[in-house]
């Protein structure tokens, strides 16, 4: 199979449809996509702190939020967490991964308008370790937390160039595929800490 | 205010008292109204069935016959038909020698509540009725000429009127034209929600701005034995 | 599996009319969904900008796919990604096949797909003699069940929870429950196995980004991270409508979908996936298989008016929004995309003889057009597929032509229309069978003794 030939049929197919519009094209277009991107109006809780925001957006969709202000206190609070628990390691054979019961990563930001943490899998190794334990605690400095989504793409851009392996995560796996019913705890970890350190 | 009416073919035939209470409306409130008996059909069941030929054929026909009129506004008691003159535009759009003919008569056609609320800035036509009345959203008055205040607004000023929102009032009717004989159960099914949700409201009536809407709410209550009864929005506002 | 044809809807929809529990489901469902996305949408003050820039923004893409879709591809391959282009069905289905057996996969997870579903995939891997599960929780009861899907982003709505109990008991020995927790992690522990030895993993794609080659996939359950970070290979299968020009893009995107879809402010995840892994020892596949799929979508540029169905974003608010789908659910459609977008898109792919009645199954009533993210007029797309399907069938409309072109010639010349009002008025009782379609149900109107325009120049 020739795949150049499929290439050139397509792209030949598209020019040659595209040609067939444009008699009609002037009447109704409005493709001005450089336009710049809608400005929300602020939200009613801009009073809240880009922390509390976040804590509050997590804990609406099922997630734990710990706020902690000295290494001393994240680490006794990962200590507690994880006490007694098998911790997954990125670098242990999978039939382990699959049988631990939590997973620890660094999260590179935060979005707060979400709740959202966002991973960068080419900077920390948390694909699988964030993913694959029914428990996941995500360690989020907040001087990486943005107020908004738009704030959060811009920051993961440079030029035209991102990460090859980003994950947004904004609470538990959860489903209602069963008659709308909401179940929590899918296929990915069905318990999200986010664990906030003030203290940097 | 000089008015040409645009009666519907609808009205004409199965309704006239829609028509006839659309005249008394606009002579209440200081219009001159004028009838143009050449005037036959909107083109509406032929566009929407897919014979754009014919549709063209009529509109040619309509726009010919209003642009004859000196008034200075065409006036129709249906959200639908008025829709439809609306959507001329696209009968015509590779037409040049019949588009700009096309938008003028649009942009000089209204439909009844958006004509007394928008145009003449009227709310209160004197009327009067005793009993709970509730208001169907017909779905082109609604979507396409954006009309959700305006009868409301025209209710809520009708004396002894108890005005109460019906449960999912914008939800269609099932009528669609054609599609309620091609597809008579799911029109029946999608009417049934809405007969349904009339009955909850316990109204002694049922009011939309267009005859079709009304006909299949009314031929279903009917069906059904029911009290309430349909009326139309002009039927309304004439009563005193 | 026994799959309805869209060339039967009216006796499919009739079927769905008489089923009960059916109809619950989808009450239930649709109102739920309905009010989940008002609700979000009415949390975003500028929802309407954000739709108006997102049709503007496909729109562009749409004009100049060509470009777009170079770019994209040069972009993609830079970074990793191996592209490939297939023309229809087949080809998507042979380049997967072969991609899998190169390979010696034997086990292929999948993620929820609808393009996957539209070619038909994993009935041709099976062929090849490979093992297909379906990782999405929907999807999974439906393969289990061996149906397709209802409903373009709930595939098993039509199901109760007694139905999928009983499912996972016959199919997977579990013990008889109906409790949805259970249900849930039954299925969790099941493709759990599969993940952990899978060797393929296939997925759609949500977005492609056609500034930085990155495509976005979104999810609430997990399956789909785990589809792509666990097998050594990947293959995406993508229509080639689904550009995006800019990353910045996806702030508006990703505010429209998951809201318009099931009211969340975000999915659970979101997965941007850029070429292959930079380093060897970096976690994730070694290889990264973009599949563009053409399958008629060039066809649709080919007028503005059909172009917009190209922006569709598969949210699913028109299905929910639907009078029609409401009552008869996704089934009765007869094809892999039901409901609003499914009428006006499926007789653009599959040939409008195939699928003649679906753009006549709406009353036009437009409340898709409202929900609809992108802002698609798809009652303007139905009626312009009504001309369509009667300009290329004058055969097969004999009687419905004539019908209409008699009623031209009476509604141009007003004194044969009043004529033939009153005809009508004598020999009302005689018009049988579009009477017969109303009475059925309602009662009609007679035609009035005096018509208005009779009255009218009797008291003028």
């Amino acid at each position: 199979m020739n795949t150049g030939d499929a290439r050139a049929e397509i792209m030949r197919s598209i020019r040659a449809h595209l040609a067939t519009s444009a008699p009609h094209d002037t009447t109704n277009t409005n493709h001005d996509a450089s336009l710049p991107l809608p400005v929300q109006s602020p939200s009613p809780t801009a009073e809240l702190s880009v922390v509390e925001l976040f804590k509050q957006n997590l804990e609406a969709v099922d997630g734990h939020c710990i706020i902690v202000n000295s290494e001393t206190e994240l680490e006794e609070t990962v200590k507690r967490l994880t006490e007694g628990k098998k911790i997954a390691s990125p670098d242990e054979p999978r039939s382990d991964l699959f049988k631990s019961d939590v997973g620890v990563t660094g999260a590179q930001a935060g979005i707060a308008e979400t709740g959202t943490v966002v991973l960068d899998s080419s900077v920390d190794r948390n694909r699988l370790v964030s993913l694959v334990p029914p428990v996941h605690i995500a360690i989020l400095d907040a001087s990486r937390i943005y107020t908004t989504l738009g704030e959060t793409l811009a920051a993961l851009q440079s030029g035209d160039e991102v990460s090859p392996a980003i994950t947004f995560i904004t609470g538990p796996s959860r489903t209602a595929d069963i008659e709308l019913t909401l179940a929590i705890g899918v296929h990915g970890p069905q318990e999200l800490y986010v664990i906030i350190n003030q203290n940097t | 205010m000089k008015v040409a009416l645009f009666v519907t073919c609808l009205v004409d035939q199965l309704w006239s008292s829609v028509g006839t209470s659309s005249v008394a409306v606009l002579r209440r409130v200081g219009c001159d109204v004028e009838f143009d008996d050449r005037q036959t059909c909107c083109a509406q069941p032929a566009f929407n069935t897919g014979y754009r030929n014919e549709a063209r054929q009529v509109a040619k026909r309509f726009i010919e016959v209003f642009e004859d009129s000196k008034a200075d506004a065409i006036v129709s008691p249906s959200g639908s038909c008025t829709a439809m003159v609306h959507h001329y535009a696209e009968l015509f759009s590779d037409d040049p020698s019949w588009l700009g003919r096309a938008q003028a008569i649009a942009a000089r056609t209204h439909e009844l509540s958006s004509f007394l609320i928008r145009v003449l800035g009227v709310e209160d036509v004197g009327a009067s009725w005793q009993g709970k009345l509730t208001w169907h959203d017909a779905c082109h008055g609604l979507r396409d000429l954006n009309l959700k205040s305006e009868p409301r607004r025209l209710i809520r000023n009708v004396r002894g009127a108890e005005f109460v929102e019906v449960e999912n009032a914008e939800s269609c009717c099932g009528f669609g034209g054609t599609f309620s004989v091609k597809y008579p159960e799911i029109s029946v099914a999608i009417l049934d929600q809405k007969i349904e949700a009339i009955e909850r409201a316990g109204v002694q009536a049922v009011v939309s701005g267009d005859a079709s809407c009304l006909m299949q709410i009314g031929g279903r209550l009917s069906r059904k034995g029911s009290k309430v009864r349909v009326m139309h929005l002009a039927e309304l506002l004439n009563q005193t | 599996m026994n799959q309805l044809s869209s060339e039967t809807f009216g006796e499919n929809a009739k079927a769905a009319l008489g089923d009960a529990q059916l109809r619950g489901a989808l009450r239930n469902a649709t109102t739920l969904f309905g009010k989940k996305r008002r609700e979000a949408a009415a949390s975003l003050s500028n929802w309407e900008e954000l739709r108006s820039q997102a049709r503007a923004i496909k729109d562009e893409v749409l004009l100049h796919l060509d470009r777009y879709l170079e770019t994209f591809v040069t972009n993609a391959e830079t970074r990793g990604a191996k592209v490939h282009w297939a023309r229809d069905a087949a080809e998507a289905n042979a380049i997967i096949t072969r991609l899998a057996v190169e390979r010696g996969a034997r086990n292929v997870v999948k993620s929820k797909s609808m393009t996957t579903e539209e070619i038909h995939l994993n009935a041709a891997l099976e062929r090849a003699g490979m093992q297909v599960v379906e990782t999405d929780l929907g999807e999974y009861i439906i393969q289990l069940a061996d149906e397709t899907p209802s409903h373009i982003i709930a595939p098993a709505i039509h199901k109760t929870k007694r139905q999928v109990a009983e499912l996972f008991t016959t199919e997977l020995g579990m013990a008889p429950t109906d409790d949805v927790d259970q249900l849930t992690s039954t299925a969790r522990s099941t493709l759990r196995e599969r993940f952990a030895t899978a060797d393929v993993g296939i997925s759609g794609v949500n977005f492609g980004i056609v500034e930085t080659g990155t495509i976005v996939i979104v999810e609430n359950e997990g399956n789909i991270r785990l589809t792509t970070s666990l097998p050594r290979t990947h293959i995406a299968v993508m229509g080639i409508e689904k550009l995006l020009p800019r990353f910045a893009d996806l702030d508006v995107f990703l505010k429209l979908l998951p809201r318009s879809g099931t009211g969340q402010a975000l999915s659970t995840y979101q997965s941007f996936i850029t070429g292959t892994k930079r380093n060897a020892s970096d976690e994730g596949p070694e290889e990264l298989h973009v599949i563009l799929l053409d399958n008629g979508r060039s066809r649709m540029l080919a007028h503005p008016v059909t172009r917009q169905s190209l922006a569709c974003i598969r949210c699913g608010a028109c299905l929910n929004a639907c009078p029609v789908y409401q009552q008869i659910g996704g089934h009765a459609y007869g094809s892999v995309y039901p409901g609003p977008i499914g009428s006006v898109i499926t007789p653009q792919l599959i040939g409008i003889q195939k699928a003649a009645q679906l753009p006549f199954a709406s009353s036009l009533c437009g409340a898709c057009r409202e929900v609809c993210p992108v802002k698609i007029d798809i009652p303007q797309l139905l009626l312009h597929l009504r001309s369509e399907i009667t300009d290329k069938q004058p055969g097969g409309r004999g009687k419905e032509r004539l019908a209409f072109k008699l009623w031209a010639a009476i509604m141009t010349r007003p004194k044969l229309y009043e004529k033939t009002v009153i005809a009508g008025r004598l020999f009302q009782r005689w018009f049988k069978p579009p009477v017969k379609a109303w009475t059925n149900g309602r009662d009609l109107r007679p035609i009035e003794a005096e018509s208005f325009r009779e009255h009218w120049r009797r008291t003028r």
